[in-house]
């Protein structure tokens, strides 16, 4: 609008109230000299307390980037910050974001997808640095489905082709330990279930590593095995009070949620602990069972490596052994026998294989031995049998009218 | 095809898996009829054929020259070859694959003469893979996934209506779903004229239940025609038998493998050459998919095998 002023380059009076973004500007017409800028703030706040707006912030760094994106990015720093994952973490997750929404497959995905993508940058920076961050954790976080997640990992791992370690067993033992509300008492916790979180950390450490040795950890989800060595652990440190505690009390005091397989892993851990306490004279005459073995947990955690050695034999070296000795099978399980007979003699229990418990368990159903067909692919296709497939002109009628009265009675229920 | 019919010379060469020489044992007596070794036999049609097809038509050759040699030169044979015949040893079970009379003949360069005798001295020869015994295990095929184009439009509500094996739900899917019971399999017939079918157990049967489905099409009116039948995919499973540490296995294949428990509780292993995706699981099964003919699943499993049985133990 004129205003009576005129350009102090070219002369000439018209001017035109042009924003720049937020800025309001007095720009020249003509030669496009700006002659007055308003202020660069939109509160009075920021004005007042002269504090500069931040470049993230201001509306500069949105001019290349869409919507959606600024809106994802956001969400990446709020998960890290949330998280309380350190700040360099933040910087790499968006740099994995920015790289994944450059390529087609993503930039093309529906938002839910774009969604759970946040998720997955922020999983692939924790794995990188071995910060314990579970699937799960994350899909609650982004009140997403597990399966969508799974989908959107496998293929951003892939597309970018990045190498991604695996959970770090150790360090997710230490969060998940430290999470459970056990070391302090407090109102529901009787004094007798408090524990002192350093030992109960380093007895689960072991039983988690006694529980990889022998394969129950291979192939599962790690969590469920983890809570149930923490439970077994917490229990051996004062089995007197505490075996009347179950696991799904312990872990409703603890404040944890109770993961569905952890109840069979316990079973499995225990088994396992039965096995090694059969090798030990002094326990062997106690005739334990699932419960009274808790007790000595200490005792056989001590002498672990000894014992798996001595309760399991190597399954696979038997079959292998086996495989050799064609020619004289006696000789080689004779040899092997010969170890054992010491240990057999003095010990009445005889070594079990040390197999993960799928291939303990005796296969449900039968396989059926695929018969060898001779099958062609060229032969004649007897009329016969192809009629077998068609509907005689009966049927035809009988189906049609079915669908018919099917079709009337739909639509009679909506009354005009 | 004069072969060395015997034994795979590259098996002697190898530390035995039998370990040591027992006398009274033929040596080569489990390797040939379990057939799936890699044979250094010269080059010719390994990559076409599957290298057990290869192994039966290489014993079907040495019966029919055991039948036609062992008629006219046996009294021959008894004086040729008795001092290799006394290094034989007790060899029940050989006649049926190696004749004596084979033994004789001049090894072909590159190969070594069949005993480790003192006679006759061992020239190292690489074998095709390192460590390679056969690993004695067949993968079973389990699924065939064919497509064929039948060749002209077709209305999928007639075909609906009028086949009893037929099942069209247009609001959940865009195709008639038919199957039949010889050989049990199921297939997605398209209004374009185009059906894939699944199910098979091998090659043979998908191709003649699609010759099926196409001749039900026909009989219900449509003007099929059998066009480019082709099998996009096979699926095959075998079991190892030994239980394998799977967070070794990503850890030193890690560009090929991908292995996330809270997922998936088996290992992904992408191999690059045959383009295989192999399925291997804690209890030593394993599952073989992508492929487009039979060699490859097997071919993959062969190159599996010794990477699997460094797994073995860890303990």
């Amino acid at each position: 609008m004129p205003s009576g002023s005129r350009c102090p380059d070219c002369g000439s009076s018209e001017l035109v109230e042009d924003s720049h973004y937020s800025q309001s500007q007095l720009v020249c017409s003509d030669c496009g000299c700006v002659v007055t800028e308003g202020v660069l703030t939109t509160t009075f706040n920021d004005e007042g307390n002269l504090r500069e707006v931040t470049y993230s912030r201001s509306t500069g760094e949105n001019e290349q980037v869409s919507r959606s994106q600024q809106r994802d990015l956001r969400r990446v720093r709020d998960l890290c910050r949330i998280l309380k994952l350190p700040p360099t973490f933040e910087d790499t997750a968006i740099s994995y974001y920015q790289r994944a929404y450059q390529l087609p497959g993503i930039r093309d995905a529906r938002l839910q997808k774009k969604e759970v993508l946040v998720g997955c940058c922020v999983l692939i920076t924790c794995r990188q640095h071995n910060w314990p961050l579970t699937m799960g954790t994350i899909c609650t976080l982004l009140y997403a489905d597990l399966d969508v997640f799974s989908g959107t990992y496998m293929q951003l791992v892939k597309l970018l082709g990045l190498d991604v370690p695996a959970l770090c067993l150790e360090e997710l033992v230490k969060s998940y330990c430290s999470s459970f509300r056990l070391f302090q008492a407090s109102s529901p916790i009787p004094a007798k279930y408090v524990e002192d979180k350093d030992k109960m950390l380093s007895r689960t450490l072991l039983l988690v590593e006694l529980a990889n040795e022998t394969w129950l950890v291979t192939g599962r989800h790690p969590l469920p095995v983890i809570t149930a060595a923490t439970f077994l652990a917490w229990q051996s440190l004062r089995p007197s009070a505490r075996l009347t505690c179950s696991l799904a009390q312990f872990c409703k005091l603890a404040n944890v949620d109770l993961p569905y397989p952890a109840a069979s892993r316990l079973q499995e851990l225990l088994a396992v602990l039965l096995q090694m306490a059969s090798q030990l004279a002094w326990l062997r005459v106690l005739k334990l069972d699932k419960r009274t073995v808790v007790k000595h947990i200490g005792d056989l955690l001590q002498h672990r490596h000894m014992l798996v050695r001595m309760a399991f034999r190597d399954g696979t070296a038997e079959a292998e052994t086996q495989e050799q000795e064609q020619g004289e099978q006696g000789q080689q399980e004779e040899a092997e026998d010969r170890t054992f007979n010491l240990s057999k003699r003095k010990r009445p229990s005889s070594p079990a294989p040390l197999l993960p418990p799928c291939m303990l368990k005796p296969s449900k159903r039968t396989h059926p031995t695929p018969s060898i067909s001779t099958v062609t692919g060229d032969e004649d296709i007897s009329d016969s049998e192809i009629e077998q497939y068609l509907r005689t002109p009966q049927e035809v009628r009988d189906f049609q009218r079915a669908q018919a009265a099917s079709q009337a009675a739909m639509s009679v229920p909506n009354p005009p | 095809m004069d072969q060395n019919n015997s034994l795979p010379p590259y098996a002697q060469g190898l530390a035995s898996p039998q370990g040591a020489m027992t006398p009274g044992i033929p040596i080569f007596s489990p390797m040939m009829p379990y057939g799936t070794g890699l044979t250094p036999q010269p080059i010719q049609n390994t990559n076409s054929l599957s290298i057990l097809e290869e192994q039966q038509r290489q014993q079907q050759q040495q019966q029919q020259q055991q039948q036609q040699q062992s008629v006219a030169t046996a009294a021959a044979s008894v004086q040729q070859s008795t001092s290799q015949q006394s290094t034989q040893g007790a060899s029940g079970q050989t006649p049926q694959l190696f004749h004596s009379q084979t033994l004789t003949t001049a090894p072909l360069p590159g190969t070594t003469p069949l005993y480790p005798s003192p006679m006759t001295p061992m020239t190292p020869i690489t074998p095709a893979t390192p460590a390679s015994e056969s690993s004695g295990i067949v993968p079973q095929l389990q699924n065939i996934v064919s497509t064929v184009n039948l060749g002209c439009k077709l209305d999928l509500k007639t075909i609906a209506l009028r086949a009893r094996n037929a099942e069209y739900n247009p609001k959940r899917f865009a195709a008639v779903i038919m199957r039949i019971r010889e050989p049990r399999t199921t297939a997605l017939i398209f209004s374009s004229g185009k059906m894939v079918c699944t199910g098979a157990k091998s090659e043979e049967q998908s191709r003649l239940a699609a010759r099926k489905y196409a001749r039900v099409v026909q009989k219900l009116g449509f003007p099929a025609k059998f066009l480019d039948f082709k099998i996009q995919n096979m699926v095959g499973s075998c079991d190892v038998k030994f239980p394998i540490r799977l967070e070794g296995l990503v850890l030193t294949h890690q560009q090929f493998s991908s292995y996330e428990p809270e997922l998936f509780p088996g290992l992904i292993y992408r191999m690059i050459k045959p383009r295989i995706v192999l399925l291997i699981f804690v209890s030593g099964k394993v599952v073989l998919t992508g492929a487009k003919v039979r060699a490859e699943i097997y071919e993959a499993f062969e190159n599996i095998y010794p990477i699997l049985k460094g797994f073995r133990k860890t303990t």
